[in-house]
Order: C-alpha cells, then sequence, then structure tokens
C-alpha cells in the first residue's frame, strides 16, 4: 500500500468510551453475556475505525477497544498461563495470572482480531501486541524462575502468532514493551528475546517504547540512554519513542548512535487533554527531521489514546495529521 | 415509628433511655397523628462539636421534584437536648412540618435550599481564613487553640522525622538508579502557620548534612494555600529556608490549574487538615432510594432579635448585614469599629443552624458530583451502601485529590493527614459533621470513597493511624501508584 513520506499513525489503543468501561464491567459481574460483550466490541472497533480514518491516520489499528488491558489480553491467551478471574472488579485491574509450568506452542487466536480490522477499512494496518518482557513482569512465574527462560518461551508463541498473522494478510507489528523503561538493567536480555519473537517474520515492525500510560499517567521518570547502545542490536524496522510530553532532548541520542531504524516519533501528548494546534505538531516533526531523515520517520502520538476522552482524542489524531501534513509540503511530499 | 440510637456511651445511657421514654411516650398520646408516626424515623446521635448546625431537635423531609414524601425523619441530638423541653420540641418540631414546606415563621432564611457544599455556610469559612487575626484578637487565642488538644498533629516532631526519613530514603533509591531529578519539589498544601514546613526543612537539612547527600540544595519547597493572608505569616517562619521555599496562592481545591507546570514532577506533597475543611455534600440511602441533602442556612427569630439589639442593627437590616459581611469582610460593617464588626460575625456564626432536606434522585448521575468526577466511579461504592445509611460525599476532598495527584512524579507520593472515615460501615457509629471550629467548618472525610475514586485514577489509598499520639482521631492517607 502506497503511503506518503511522514506517514501518520497510532500507537494502538484509542479512547475508551465510558459506556464500555461500565459494559465490561457488567460482564465481569455477569449481567451480560460474553457473546453479547463480543458484538458490543465490534461495534466499539468500527466506531474506531472510522475516527481514525476521518482523522486522516495513514495507518490505523483496532483501537484496542476488546482488551482490558495490555497484559491481560494476552496472559489470558497465553496457553499454560492460569488466570484468576475472580481476581479484579474493575476491569482495567489485572488478573492474578500465575505461570506453573512450561509454556507450551499454540495459537493465541489474534488473527480474527486482524481480519475484523482488515474487512472494515481500506487504510494501511498495524497489529500491537504486548511484548514478552512486559508480560513477564505481570505474570507471576512458578516455574521457570528466569525471567529471559520465560520471556523467550512467551516470545517462541507470539513470534507463531505473527507469521499466523502474517499468513492472514498482516504487513505491520507494533511490539510494546513500556516496561523496558521501569526495568533498564533488563535491556540486554529484553533484546534477546525480542530477536526470538520477530525472527523469521516477515512483516515490518516496530518496537514501542514509553514511559508506562497506566491510568493515563507515566509509570517511570528518566530518559532514553539506557536504551543504546543495547537497542542497536534489536532486529526491528523502527523504534516508537515518544517526545511530545517529554521535550524532544533525547533525539540527539539518534545522532549519538547512528543506526539502520526508523523513528516513530510522538508527537502527540497523551496524559494532557488540551490539543495541540496542528503548527505545534509540524515544530516537534522539524525537530525530529534534525536526527532523522524524512524517508525514516513516522508520526504518531506518544502512546495510545486509551485514557483520553473520546473527542479529544480525536482532535489530537486530526492535527497530528494536519500538522504532518504541513511538514510533507516542506520536504516535497 | 422508627427509633434509631446511634451514639450510646456507658456513661449516656441514661439520657438515651430517658428520651426514648419521653418519644415513646408522646407517640403514645396521640399528640402526633398516625399517618406522620407511620413514616417517622427519629435518629438520636451525639454531635461531637460543642458547636455545630444543629437544633435539638430538627425535622428533615423528603422531597421529589416539588412533591413532599411522606418520610419525615427527626434529629435528636443527645448532646443538646434538655429533658424537660423535649417532649415540647419534639411535638413542635413535628407539628410545624405540613405540606406547606417554604419554611418556619420562626426563622430568618439567609438562602434558599442548596446542595450543602453551595450553602454560606462555606462562605463563612472562607472568610474566617480571609480574616483570621481579627477573629484571633478578638478571642485571645491562635485557631490551632480550638483544636481538641490545643495543638496541630502536622507539627509533632516524630511525625515530621519519620515523613523526612522516608523523602530521604526515596530520594538515594532514586539516586542509586540514576533517576534523581535536578530539582526535588516538595509540595504542602494548607500551610497553617508555617511551623510544619520550618520543621520538616530544619529536620531534612540535619538529616542530609549528616548523611552528606547533597539532597538539601536541590529542593524546592512549593508552601501553597488559598489565604495569602497564611502564607504571609508561614513566610516569616520559614525565613531560614527562605532560598528554598516558595510561597503560592492556590486554590486548594484545584492545585493543578496554578501547578500545572509541576506536572509529574513533585515528589512529596503533604496536607494536614485541609479536606476536614472544604465543602462537602451527602448522600443518603433509604429503602432502596437514593437522596442527597440540601440545606438552607438560618438563625431563629430569637437570635436575630438578640443580635441585632446587642450590635445596634435594626433587625429589617439583619440578613443584609450579614450578606454585607460575607461580600466585604468585617472592616467594612457600618457597625462602630471593627471589634463590633467581628463581634457581629461571632455572635452570628454561632448562631446560624442548617435546615436540611432529602432530595430523591433516580441515581448517582442526579447528584451533585463535584467536577472531574464520574458517575461511575461511585456507583459500585454507592452499591455497597448498607440499606439505611448517610454519608459524605467530601466533595472538596475529592476534587481537591483528583486535581492534585497529576503532580505528582511517577515514584512520588502524597500524604494526607486529617479524620477520616475510612471504612462506609463506620458512618452510623457517631456524628461525622459538619461541625464548627472557632471560625471555620470540620468535618470527617470520606476515606473509603476517596480511596474508591484514587483506585480507578491509578492510587492505592493506604490508611494508617496517626501513632504518634495516643487516642488522636487523625489517619494518614498514603497514595502509592496503583498497577
Amino acid at each position: 500500500m502506497n503511503l506518503p513520506i511522514l506517514p501518520t499513525t497510532v500507537v494502538g489503543s484509542y479512547s475508551m468510551p465510558g459506556w464500555l468501561e461500565r459494559l465490561k464491567t457488567e460482564y465481569f459481574a455477569r449481567r451480560i453475556s460474553r457473546h453479547e460483550l463480543d458484538e458490543i466490541h465490534d461495534a466499539a472497533v468500527k466506531a474506531s475505525i472510522k475516527d481514525q480514518e476521518v482523522a486522516g491516520v495513514d495507518i490505523i489499528t483496532d483501537g484496542e477497544l476488546r482488551r482490558d488491558n495490555m497484559i491481560d489480553y494476552f496472559a489470558e491467551r497465553l496457553p499454560g498461563v492460569q488466570t484468576d478471574h475472580g481476581s479484579k472488579k474493575f476491569y482495567y485491574d489485572f488478573y492474578d495470572s500465575v505461570v506453573r509450568g512450561k509454556i507450551p506452542m499454540a495459537s493465541l487466536r489474534l488473527v480474527d482480531d486482524f481480519r475484523f480490522l482488515a474487512a472494515n477499512t481500506d487504510r494501511a494496518t498495524k497489529f500491537c501486541v504486548t511484548g514478552p518482557h512486559s508480560l513477564v513482569k505481570r505474570i507471576r512465574d512458578e516455574f521457570y524462575k528466569n525471567e529471559e527462560a520465560f520471556a523467550t518461551d512467551i516470545a517462541r508463541v507470539i513470534n507463531l502468532e505473527l507469521k499466523e498473522l502474517v499468513r492472514a494478510g498482516a504487513r505491520f507489528f507494533q511490539i510494546d514493551e513500556p516496561y523496558y523503561s521501569g526495568f533498564p538493567e533488563d535491556l540486554q536480555w529484553g533484546v534477546r528475546v525480542l530477536n526470538t519473537l520477530v525472527d523469521g517474520v516477515d512483516a515490518k515492525i516496530t518496537l514501542h517504547v514509553c514511559y508506562g500510560n497506566r491510568y493515563g499517567k507515566p509509570s517511570w521518570a528518566g530518559n532514553y540512554r539506557y536504551l543504546f547502545p543495547a537497542i542497536l542490536e534489536a532486529n526491528v524496522h523502527q523504534l516508537s519513542l515518544e517526545f511530545a510530553r517529554r521535550g524532544g532532548e533525547d533525539l540527539e541520542l539518534f545522532k549519538e548512535f547512528p543506526n539502520k531504524f526508523e523513528l516513530g516519533a510522538g508527537v502527540i501528548d497523551v496524559k494532557g487533554h488540551e490539543v495541540e494546534t496542528p503548527e505545534m505538531v509540524a515544530e516537534r516533526i522539524r525537530k525530529a527531521l534534525q536526527f532523522v531523515p524524512a524517508e525514516r520517520l513516522h508520526i504518531l502520538p506518544d502512546c495510545g489514546c486509551l485514557h483520553l476522552p473520546r473527542e479529544v482524542a480525536f482532535n489530537k489524531l486530526k492535527v497530528m495529521v494536519q500538522g504532518a501534513r504541513l511538514v510533507r509540503r516542506e520536504v516535497g511530499g | 415509628m422508627i427509633l434509631h440510637v446511634n451514639h450510646v456511651q456507658p456513661d449516656r445511657t441514661a439520657l438515651t433511655t430517658s428520651v426514648v421514654s419521653t418519644l415513646l411516650t408522646v407517640a403514645g398520646e396521640g399528640q402526633v397523628s398516625r399517618r406522620t408516626l407511620d413514616n417517622l424515623n427519629v435518629h438520636l446521635d451525639w454531635v461531637q462539636y460543642k458547636t455545630n448546625f444543629r437544633e435539638a431537635v430538627s425535622v428533615r423531609r423528603a422531597t421529589k421534584g416539588e412533591e413532599l414524601l411522606p418520610w419525615i425523619e427527626v434529629g435528636v441530638d443527645l448532646r443538646q437536648v434538655r429533658q424537660e423541653t423535649l417532649k415540647e420540641e419534639f411535638v413542635h418540631a413535628l407539628n410545624d412540618v405540613g405540606a406547606d414546606a417554604t419554611g418556619s415563621r420562626k426563622r430568618i432564611y439567609l438562602e434558599p435550599f442548596a446542595p450543602m457544599r453551595c450553602s454560606l455556610i462555606w462562605t463563612f469559612n472562607k472568610l474566617f481564613w480571609q480574616h483570621r487575626p481579627l477573629w484571633e484578637k478578638a478571642t485571645g487565642r491562635g485557631f490551632e487553640k480550638a483544636l481538641p488538644t490545643g495543638q496541630s498533629d502536622a507539627n509533632h516532631p516524630l511525625a515530621i522525622a519519620d515523613s523526612v526519613a522516608d523523602v530521604w530514603t526515596l530520594l538515594k533509591d532514586l539516586e542509586n538508579q540514576k533517576q534523581l531529578p535536578p530539582e526535588i519539589f516538595v509540595l504542602e498544601i494548607g500551610v497553617g502557620t508555617g511551623q510544619r514546613a520550618a520543621l520538616w526543612l530544619n529536620r531534612f537539612r540535619d538529616l542530609d548534612r549528616e548523611r552528606g547527600t547533597q539532597y538539601y540544595p536541590r529542593i524546592r519547597f512549593l508552601l501553597a494555600d488559598y489565604s495569602v493572608t497564611t502564607l504571609d505569616a508561614a513566610q516569616q517562619t520559614v525565613q531560614d529556608h527562605r532560598e528554598l521555599a516558595s510561597f503560592l496562592a492556590v486554590d486548594a481545591l484545584d492545585p493543578f490549574k496554578s501547578l500545572s507546570f509541576l506536572r509529574y514532577k513533585v515528589l512529596y506533597i503533604h496536607l494536614t487538615n485541609v479536606y476536614d475543611n472544604l465543602p462537602t455534600d451527602e448522600l443518603v440511602t433509604r429503602d432502596g432510594r437514593l437522596y442527597f441533602v440540601e440545606v438552607r442556612s438560618y438563625v431563629s427569630f430569637g437570635e436575630a432579635a438578640r443580635i441585632s439589639e446587642t450590635f445596634s442593627v435594626p433587625p429589617a437590616e439583619f440578613t443584609r448585614t450579614v450578606n454585607r459581611l460575607l461580600e466585604a469582610g468585617p472592616q467594612h460593617l457600618s457597625l462602630s469599629d471593627v471589634q463590633q464588626s467581628v463581634g457581629f460575625w461571632r455572635a452570628v456564626w454561632d448562631a446560624i443552624r442548617l435546615e436540611e432536606r432529602f432530595v430523591a434522585i433516580e441515581g448517582v448521575s442526579e447528584a451533585p458530583l463535584p467536577p472531574g468526577i464520574r458517575p461511575s466511579q461511585l456507583e459500585n461504592f454507592i452499591a455497597n451502601a448498607a440499606t439505611n445509611q448517610r454519608f459524605h460525599v467530601s466533595s472538596g476532598a475529592l476534587e481537591s485529590f483528583i486535581n492534585t495527584v497529576p503532580l505528582l512524579h511517577p515514584r512520588g507520593y502524597l500524604q494526607v493527614q486529617d479524620i477520616f472515615v475510612t471504612d462506609l460501615a463506620d458512618y452510623p457509629r457517631m456524628f461525622r459533621g459538619p461541625g464548627k471550629m472557632d471560625g471555620s467548618i470540620v468535618n470527617w472525610v470520606n476515606g473509603a470513597l476517596l480511596a474508591e475514586v484514587g483506585e480507578q485514577a491509578g492510587y492505592d489509598v493506604h490508611f494508617a493511624p496517626f501513632h504518634y499520639r495516643e487516642g488522636s482521631r487523625t489517619s494518614i492517607l498514603y497514595t502509592t501508584h496503583r498497577e
């Protein structure tokens, strides 16, 4: 699919409507059925797709509205992981999940999600999965006693799933690893596991690393210096990093550590409700262009829009697209 | 008639028994109609605060729109009630609540019915903090002397030492992880005399020197209060640390409004006895229905006449003079001098009572919730409330909390010393306010609700007893980031 220069995309999640939160909680309270919830999810995902299209986003996702959070959707599907379904009262809480034996190879059943997305849009699509490093931080390990070994087995399962998704037509994946920022000391093995995950996957892959967006607030502080040079060994095509909220100082790292990666530059702050102007967005893109050439730059928000009110999320995506268009004209796109 | 004995202490059982006996006698004598008795709930409370907003016997009606509902509630304050007049007051109170709910002719109403947090008693509260020195001059004592122990728990040296040690440990940990920010922001909201800030900074400086960590020069201590008068006084107290301290006029309900530039940057936020002084609303669950409480303040004719005479205010000018007091302050009343004006202010404040009514609503979405709070955040909480229960929404505290936590650094925490009801089931066990504390208002804070709302905003809220003073009713609220 032909994309413009400086293509715009999202970081997975779209605004979670209040009514959907309530209905998810209704499901936990056994007041609506699984079938009804699935139908509700279908409707919500269609609305999310439409919003992204109307906002003018070039590469869209399903908004991840079927997912309670970035962990449980995968923990529940990982073979060998037991989740205590009575362990949370609010949909966004984490289940108490535990692994007590070696994780076998089996499908995560994500292909239907991708097919639904692809069937409901003509735009280019991206499919997002939570990375093994983040998953091992939230799933209690009573078997491996070694995070890298545990994460490697998860990576093998996800690798199988990505290949299934490629067969179903997926061409662009995003691996979410925000927990790198909380545990920078894990990065060496984190990258090894990441390379297991993407091994032989015939698609474009971006690695998203932020400072957390749990409850719409950062989980960690610091800067991206910890990523370098270890991240240079990652077999991914693109790094998706947040620069809007934190400022663009870390862009210097792309100069200090010459690399092959595309950059997915976060130019929209998803932790504040104030909508940027197209000019602000354009300025942030211009700053990124000082360190990465236009043909290697993608434009996106800092992280998912999950916690933003729908109107704010929609308007933020619109100005992101408008800002990108302003700069495209300047670079001849 | 259903009697609710909400509070009985061993040394007061005789009084309670006698009151119950009187009420049963009245019910049996036929002085109150059968229909009224059928719908009557009588609550016996011991109102903790010596000065408060209740009569010895108060009647509360329930309404739905313009319609007066049959349910009638009578509150009897065991602290104020006099056995010899109880019977008469009880009968009069019930006979005074006919279909005409516009009000009693024996009262001067200062405002129409409104949700509690909108009542002008909060304007009086604000007036106190704005003109506290005048009030203190008239009473001859500082406001902290009005506290049960005569001093604020905020300044307890051991509590401060522990607080400093906790912050120092956090900073050391951040340093070990190479994440120590160049500027260490500490925020105190509601600064009182400034003594706590001064003690905290003294202790922190000493500890920092002792351990050779060089954190003290990086501290940016922000003292925030809505009263400029209070900030000015605090500035004197903290002058030893003037290089590190900043004084900011901040809306206690929305600290973020003034401090948004510190979003995610403040490592430690502390408040003492701020939430208990912020406007609140109350909700009532009764027989499967939800009501919110509306109030209107009044002064009895008798009291108004006495005050008017004492301060030479024409009786017809009484309400206008009160309004003038609230709008312009005591210095601008046209009484003989400021001393007289403060006397008028104190007398009116002492005489003010609240008439209450219960307004039926279909659900939480119809309740007057504070800005930033969604009905869904309260629905579970209310679903867990007992069938017949009255509790604070702590509107101001919730609003303040929600508008404070975004300032916290990802590793930062909020600490609040206050009087919290940490379990909803504790509400019926004693009266929780509002009461009067000198010229200000005091209310217990619904900590259980705060925890519920905090959880949904991504913060686990914990409570610990204030163990530094035996018998203290203070708790310490402590937030941690929720995973």
